[in-house]
């Protein structure tokens, strides 16, 4: 299963809205039809398990609390909780860098540049894919170590051998063509 | 005058996860006070979240289920920490109220919010903004290393004149100018050195319109154009 279908969508709809209302037994639903794929997102941008871990343990947690936050149509409930997932680990990356004196360690961690999804078998992500085939493959690495991996422009900079300020026009540039081709 | 940053630019940026620890923290300030530019950050990460969605699941060991389990038992209800959720929410917007109602003038000073305890080695943003659409500077304070920045997100550019930053009240028989707001803003620790970190959170940050260079009499001279206060951002 690569991306959820559409009487997922709509059960997860529901159990959100359940969740909202304090049901342990809808979260814990919940948590069993979606833990896999949120760890997936966390264990990109966490390489260490433990820290993987707990973003995801912290997520769920954010998910309890914001279900009646949760706006139907807004986001589908799997965007939503993939967005909250992936900003936990990003947040708890962020965190972690900013306090190791040496950050070696964490990005010799880092394996390469990741593997667009082959799978593509939702029409939106094709469509992504079909978009970021109109950057540059440096651009498309970027962006997908970015964003699959939470590298800030810093790493990115340190990786491609440019100053920060280069990664940062790169990455503007690069997001925007990605924005006109996804709504034109 | 520093080149405002373009605020699709930072809402994109963030929606991807390349931002340095300082701009994600002001981005999340944003988003939690502007409505707007949270709607721009939603729409980026609707557009790129496919590629979250497309990766395989990965069963996490059966422990965290307990833990998370465990760890939302003591709620009665969800609502009630949702609740707190809102509450945080609307301490965001009290902290970035407008500052015509507190009238041209820094003397005129209002305590915003009610004072926490001592602030300690933690992390603030201010999101300083004028009543009306959109906020104008972000200011962030690293305690730990000891210094403040200032970026320019929606202030529009005034020829000939310069935006000055002050610090108001909590203590200060008068404002403490903080420096004029240019391309390079960064306040040495040597200037957080005179403001009391315990008094930080009484402190209101103030943007006063100056001539060119900065106020000429170390008061400021200006119409005070916005105002914020810090709110911790974790």
């Amino acid at each position: 299963m690569n991306s959820f279908s559409e009487p997922i969508e709509r059960e997860l709809d529901g159990l959100l809205s359940l969740v909202a209302d304090g049901d342990k037994r809808a979260f814990g639903r919940l948590y069993d039809l979606t833990s896999g794929k949120l760890f997936a997102v966390v264990r990109c941008v966490l390489k260490k398990p433990e820290l993987a871990e707990e973003a995801l343990q912290e997520a769920f947690i954010k998910v309890w609390q914001r279900a009646g936050s949760y706006e139907a149509g807004s986001l589908r409930p799997t965007a939503w909780l993939a967005a909250i997932a992936r900003n936990q680990a990003i947040d708890l990356k962020r965190r972690f860098s900013e306090r190791m004196a040496d950050r070696a360690e964490e990005l010799e961690a880092a394996d390469s540049v990741p593997v667009m999804p082959e799978a593509d078998v939702a029409m939106d992500l094709s469509r992504l894919k079909k978009c970021l085939k109109l950057l540059p493959e440096e651009r498309q690495d970027m962006v997908l170590l970015a964003y699959y991996q939470g590298w800030t422009r810093d790493e990115l900079a340190a990786q491609y051998k440019r100053p920060a300020t280069t990664i940062k026009t790169l990455l503007r540039q690069s997001l925007t063509v990605l924005k006109d081709c996804l709504d034109g | 005058m520093a080149k405002p940053e373009d605020m699709e630019e930072l809402a994109a940026e963030f929606a991807l996860g390349s931002l340095p620890p300082v701009e994600r923290r002001e981005a999340e300030a944003l988003m939690a006070s502007d409505p707007a530019f949270a709607e721009m950050v939603k729409a980026w990460e609707r557009r790129l979240i496919p590629l979250a969605l497309a990766l395989e699941p990965v069963e996490p060991p059966p422990r965290i289920r307990g833990a998370v389990m465990k760890a939302i038992a003591g709620d009665a209800a969800g609502s009630e920490t949702v609740v707190a959720w809102k509450r945080k929410a609307s301490a965001w917007r009290l902290a970035t109220l407008g500052a015509s109602a507190i009238a041209a003038s820094l003397a005129a000073f209002i305590v915003l919010g009610t004072p926490k305890g001592p602030l300690t080695d933690q992390r603030y943003v201010a999101v300083l903004q004028a009543e009306g659409p959109g906020p104008a500077f972000l200011a962030s304070i690293d305690l730990a290393s000891g210094s403040i920045s200032v970026r320019t997100v929606g202030a529009p550019p005034q020829p000939g004149k310069s935006y000055e930053l002050w610090a108001v009240g909590a203590g200060r028989d008068k404002p403490q100018s903080l420096g004029v707001i240019d391309a390079s803003f960064r306040i040495p620790a040597s200037t957080l050195g005179k403001i009391d970190p315990a008094a930080l959170n009484d402190t209101l940050f103030a943007v006063s319109l100056e001539p060119e260079g900065g106020s000429p009499t170390g008061q400021a001279t200006g119409p005070v154009m916005f105002t914020g206060k810090l709110v911790a951002t974790e």
